[in-house]
């Protein structure tokens, strides 16, 4: 628990420099003397009662009781380090690899579906040989469903690299999902705090990743996230390029220049804005930069779409339900790269990539666009959106 | 005054005795502890049932009583084992009150406790609830459900009574119906019985009368507050504000919790059982975590309370409603 500091001489300390503090963070909840009028969760929680309730209709109150209870997380297994027995000591607990898992029940199928595949229509999925892999190298163990067990934090191996990163399991997917293939050059946006980060690493395949964000702490916090859980010499600037800008001069400044692209775009993040007061993005002081999210987004996604090479792959993800923030962003940017670039676009069907894992996570049913992962309690992971593009020229 | 009412009891047991052993010829339940045939008992003998407290049960008393063979063989077991030194004028008090021998017996296998009880503790019991307002039929029925009432000293009683009326601000009549349907309330730790009642009031705004019908006081708090839980998260229950008003309309108390699990999932929360599962077992670590938070925050305020600002603070408050963030006053419109 937080040690007790004499409030009075730490903030007659501030005060000179009060006014470099951008304004949101300045009052701290701790010091406080009294709750707010309207908590901005509560004003979150009933921003979302009001559009995904429209939207998601039944399944809503599942997920509303899902994101406000304790999330569950899953351990990425850091293949850096040399922690000994660290998977099976997770693995003694109960915890399962969910992505070897899932991909293994695929295989099984593999052999009836051979068999089966000259007597199905051709719409039928397709032949198991043409399905694309997934990455194996990555691997995140989680507690069964239903099971509500918590992690113990990672321990150090002799180097000091850490043996695994807790993170939101739904978060692998997107990294899973932009299949990164040996000598790719990949570039992640918006990358801080790191979790995705980390994944993109664990495949391997990575040839030089550039890792971007634009709020110099966050990068500052992924930097030393990096330094715990990667070797000094993988991170060399030559192997891993951090820089702290504005994502939406990337596309410019590096057009055609990466295999894959990743964009995890800042968002209204429902899970935390509905359970942490502190700096919530839909406190009223927010109320304009939250309003111009979807823009942003919409930005963001054409500079990764524009810094993609021909033929290579964009994966957009958010931590949102909102449509306005997923799907509307994904088609408006898509019409945009092409009407105002001249890129062609092509959405690609990830109901494969849904299905493989609809053992571990919660799909929602037939999105226009892309897949969402939602938070149930049985498998309180997520909300994820992503959206694989495939730039044609 | 304990022995004047012993004595009053006495008075009036001899009286019955009397009585009844005008109607022992008819085959009436006579006191006596003896062999003899009950239409044979002749005016000396009650003369000596008077003063042998008959703390002996025989097997033919208890056939004499109305139980039947194997009734009594079990009764009679029952209390040997037990040692109680007055399980006849037990018997007698629980026979006055009207009970029939098959509910006796079910009542001495539910509590055997009983059998350790005096006869004359029993009836100032018995009459006390009948004070309460708990009528015959009621009385009955309460004492076979829940016999272990009759354990409870008249002092517990009365100060469950006094705690319902006085600071949960049930009505007299309020009160007798609680005692009636949720008779175990009489056992319940007295703190912990406010807090519930505090948290049906504040948290889930509900009224006593609703309370009453809704039989509040039967399920346990940890259970109250899983299935209030659930539907606030999912929705679908918000506490009244200020003014005793909400954005949705709020299911009825008793449609949650008269009903069994299966139909309150079906038809009020409207979700499977996995999830009500998987949330019991979150609630349950939450409020373990926010025992050992408390611990840890009562020290911490008390260091920086100089300028606490607590409008939503009622007189007499319990400490954890201010986490509540309610502010319904606690007034009977």
């Amino acid at each position: 628990m937080a040690a007790y500091v004499c409030t009075r001489s730490f903030i007659n300390k501030f005060k000179d420099s009060i006014r470099f503090i951008p304004r949101r963070y300045r009052v701290k909840t701790k010091w406080a003397a009294t709750r707010p009028k309207f908590p901005a969760t509560e004003l979150a929680l009933h921003n979302f009662d009001t559009s995904y309730g429209i939207q998601l209709r039944d399944l809503w109150p599942s997920i509303r009781v899902a994101m406000l209870c304790e999330q569950k997380y899953g351990a990425l297994i850091n293949s850096f380090s040399s922690v000994p027995n660290a998977i099976k000591d997770l693995e003694a607990q109960g915890c399962k690899d969910f992505i070897s898992i899932d991909c293994s029940r695929n295989e099984v199928h593999q052999p009836s579906q051979d068999y089966t595949t000259s007597h199905r229509d051709s719409t039928e999925l397709e032949p198991a040989s043409l399905q694309p892999s997934i990455s194996p190298d990555i691997k995140c163990l989680v507690f069964p469903q239903g099971d509500i067990s918590r992690f113990k934090p990672a321990r150090p191996d002799s180097s000091g690299i850490l043996g695994y990163y807790l993170l939101d399991a739904a978060s692998v997917l997107p990294v899973l999902a932009l299949d990164v293939q040996p000598g790719h050059t990949v570039l992640d946006l918006c990358a801080a705090p790191g979790g995705k980060t980390l994944a993109l690493l664990q495949t391997h395949s990575v040839n030089y990743l550039w890792v971007n964000d634009l709020s110099g702490s966050r990068t500052m916090r992924l930097h030393r996230t990096l330094q715990s859980y990667l070797p000094k010499e993988f991170l060399d600037e030559s192997k891993i390029h951090i820089t702290s800008t504005d994502g939406r001069h990337l596309g410019i400044t590096e057009e055609k220049s990466f295999d894959r692209v990743l964009v995890d775009v800042p968002c209204t993040t429902d899970r935390h804005s509905a359970m942490v007061e502190e700096n919530n993005i839909f406190k009223r002081s927010r109320t304009k930069e939250r309003q111009k999210l979807p823009l942003l987004q919409t930005q963001l996604l054409l500079a990764g779409i524009q810094a993609t090479r021909r033929g290579g792959y964009v994966v957009y993800s958010t931590c949102s339900l909102s449509q306005l923030q997923n799907e509307c962003v994904v088609q408006q940017a898509i019409s945009l790269a092409q009407q105002e670039l001249g890129i062609t676009v092509q959405v690609q069907d990830l109901r494969w990539f849904a299905e493989r894992f609809s053992d571990t996570f919660h799909f929602a049913p037939q999105l226009n666009v892309g897949e969402l992962v939602l938070p149930h309690l049985c498998a309180n992971f997520g909300p994820i959106y992503m959206c694989k593009l495939h730039r044609m020229n | 005054m304990g022995t004047h009412v012993c004595r009053k009891q006495m008075v009036r047991w001899m009286w019955r005795w009397s009585v009844c052993r005008v109607a022992v010829s008819r085959g009436h339940m006579p006191f006596c502890s003896t062999q003899q045939e009950p239409h044979n008992a002749n005016p000396s003998h009650t003369g000596q049932v008077t003063h042998r407290p008959g703390n002996q049960l025989t097997l033919c008393s208890l056939l004499e009583m109305g139980f039947s063979e194997t009734q009594a063989k079990e009764m009679h077991e029952c209390a040997t084992n037990s040692r109680g030194k007055h399980v006849p004028s037990v018997l007698t008090a629980l026979l006055l009150l009207g009970l029939n021998p098959s509910s006796i017996l079910k009542i001495m296998q539910k509590c055997p406790e009983v059998y350790s009880l005096k006869g004359a503790d029993l009836q100032q019991r018995v009459d006390h609830l009948r004070k309460m307002g708990l009528v015959e039929g009621s009385l009955q029925r309460m004492i076979s459900h829940y016999p272990k009432v009759m354990l409870l000293p008249i002092k517990r009683v009365n100060m469950v009574s006094r705690l319902l009326r006085e600071k949960c601000l049930f009505t007299i009549h309020q009160v007798t119906e609680i005692l009636r349907d949720s008779p175990e309330v009489l056992e319940e730790d007295l703190a912990e019985l406010e807090y519930k009642f505090q948290y049906a009031y504040f948290r889930m705004g509900v009224r006593q009368p609703e309370m009453v019908k809704a039989k509040l006081f039967r399920m346990s708090l940890s259970e109250l507050r899983c299935r209030h839980c659930f539907l606030e998260r999912r929705g679908l229950y918000q506490t009244p504000d200020k003014k005793g008003q909400t954005l949705i309309v709020n299911p009825p108390l008793k449609d949650v919790l008269c009903v069994s699990e299966e139909a309150y999932l079906a038809q009020v929360a409207m979700a499977t059982a996995e999830e009500f599962h998987v949330f019991r077992k979150l609630m349950a670590k939450e409020q373990e975590e926010e025992g050992r938070e408390d611990e840890y925050s009562s020290d911490e305020d008390e260091e920086l309370g100089e300028d606490k600002d607590d409008e939503d603070d009622d007189d007499g408050v319990h400490r954890r409603k201010r986490h509540w963030k309610t502010g319904y006053k606690k007034d009977r419109k």
